[in-house]
């Protein structure tokens, strides 16, 4: 025992003062890197908000309600979910809610819509959601080590989620794309997708 | 090292690793030593109940007690310590675990090919008075006595882990007697 002792004695001496305070250490590189994605996505696109002259703001409130929701809804489950000892079920349950509020838009528009499909610009719509969700990912992953996550799974869907969430907040306004078909097909595929590889790679990126 | 002295949030809990801990972010050097201490003791009482008493033991508590030290600043002010501790003894454990490459499974094979024949003819008994007394118990249990390592553990009163390791580690002592 007495190497235990010897190392109370070194971690002692370091004191137990907090090194920061945990909110802007684990807030900052989510805010870089959604600004980062927001500013690029604006300065390389043109023409924002296309359908607003012939639709109004409708898409976009559905869009951004959903995409800003769940931003900052995986934002907060992975602040719960890096903190251990915390019941963090609650957190990672939340993220169900903006997509029962995309369902409450999309179904009606699956069951009726008749939009064309998928429009003419939806290449731009996945290599934007597929250049910026690993962006968003990372950010989160980065975010999240600073933390001490104990179920890395869990924080890795979160932060999946986040990625995800963050491409589609930076593109939507600048999407010609309309339609339940087009939403589910260019948003919430690769928003699940990049949860699901989140899910999968969270123990090893995650790991303390 | 821990700047002045400030003043201590309100602990309504009365366990000591909460006052030490409050304490201790107040300022006071001597208390945070207290915590760590504190904190060593229910850790290695935590993990030993998984993996039980042995030379990985305390490897395990100094991992877990530097990552309470270096991730305290997910210690909320106010929170009680005990869930967090715990869950970070828990998480080690498992990354201990899977770091070693050792699943229960892994470890009753192992056991299954070196039981097989390397003590038959022997005086069973007096070897088993060679080894610690919970490993000697452990392998009466389930080598002897013929229980399952989950009826073993639940006779001890021990996780399943602790006691597939515990047999684990005593037939590889066995073998290294008989070996000489």
């Amino acid at each position: 025992m007495g190497r235990t002792e010897d190392l109370i004695t070194r971690l002692a001496s370091e004191g137990a003062a907090r090194q920061g305070t945990a909110t802007p250490h684990f807030a900052l590189p989510l805010l870089l890197a959604t600004i980062l994605c927001i500013g690029a996505t604006a300065l390389v696109l043109e023409d924002a908000f296309p359908t607003y002259h012939l639709r109004g703001w409708m898409p976009m409130v559905v869009k951004w309600g959903f995409s800003v929701s769940l931003l900052l809804l995986a934002a907060l489950a992975l602040h719960v979910l890096g903190r251990p000892g915390r019941p963090s079920g609650w957190a990672v349950a939340s993220l169900l809610l903006p997509f029962a509020y995309a369902a409450f838009f999309v179904l009606p528009a699956l069951l009726f819509g008749d939009l064309p499909f998928p429009g003419e610009q939806w290449e731009r719509c996945l290599i934007a959601m597929g250049i910026m969700s690993p962006i968003g990912f990372g950010s989160a992953v980065m975010a999240t080590r600073w933390l001490a996550p104990t179920d890395t799974s869990r924080a890795g869907l979160a932060a999946g989620f986040f990625g995800g969430a963050m491409a589609m907040t930076a593109y939507a306004p600048f999407c010609p794309g309309e339609g339940g078909l087009y939403f589910v097909s260019f948003y919430l595929v690769p928003i699940l997708t990049m949860a699901g590889i989140g899910w999968l790679l969270g123990p090893r990126l995650l790991r303390w | 090292m821990n700047g002045p002295a400030k003043t201590a949030p309100t602990v309504t809990s009365g366990d000591r690793l909460d006052l030490l801990m409050a304490a201790a972010r107040a300022g006071d050097a001597a208390a945070y030593r207290d915590f760590l201490g504190e904190a060593s003791q229910r850790l290695r009482a935590t993990l030993a109940r998984k993996i039980g008493a042995d030379a990985e033991l305390e490897d395990l508590v100094q991992e877990a007690l530097i990552a309470c030290h270096e991730k305290r600043h997910t210690l909320d002010p106010g929170r009680p310590v005990a869930p967090w501790l715990n869950a970070i003894a828990r998480y080690k454990l498992i990354d201990h675990w899977r770091k070693r490459g050792r699943s229960p499974i892994v470890l009753a094979e192992a056991d299954g090919e070196i039981a097989a024949d390397e003590f038959a003819g022997l005086d069973i008994t007096a070897l088993l008075g060679r080894l610690p007394h919970a490993q000697a118990e452990a392998i009466r249990l389930t080598h002897i006595e013929g229980l399952t390592n989950a009826e073993a553990s639940e006779r001890v009163g021990i996780g399943l882990s602790a006691m597939k390791l515990r047999v684990h580690r005593g037939m590889l002592r066995l073998k290294e007697i008989v070996d000489g």
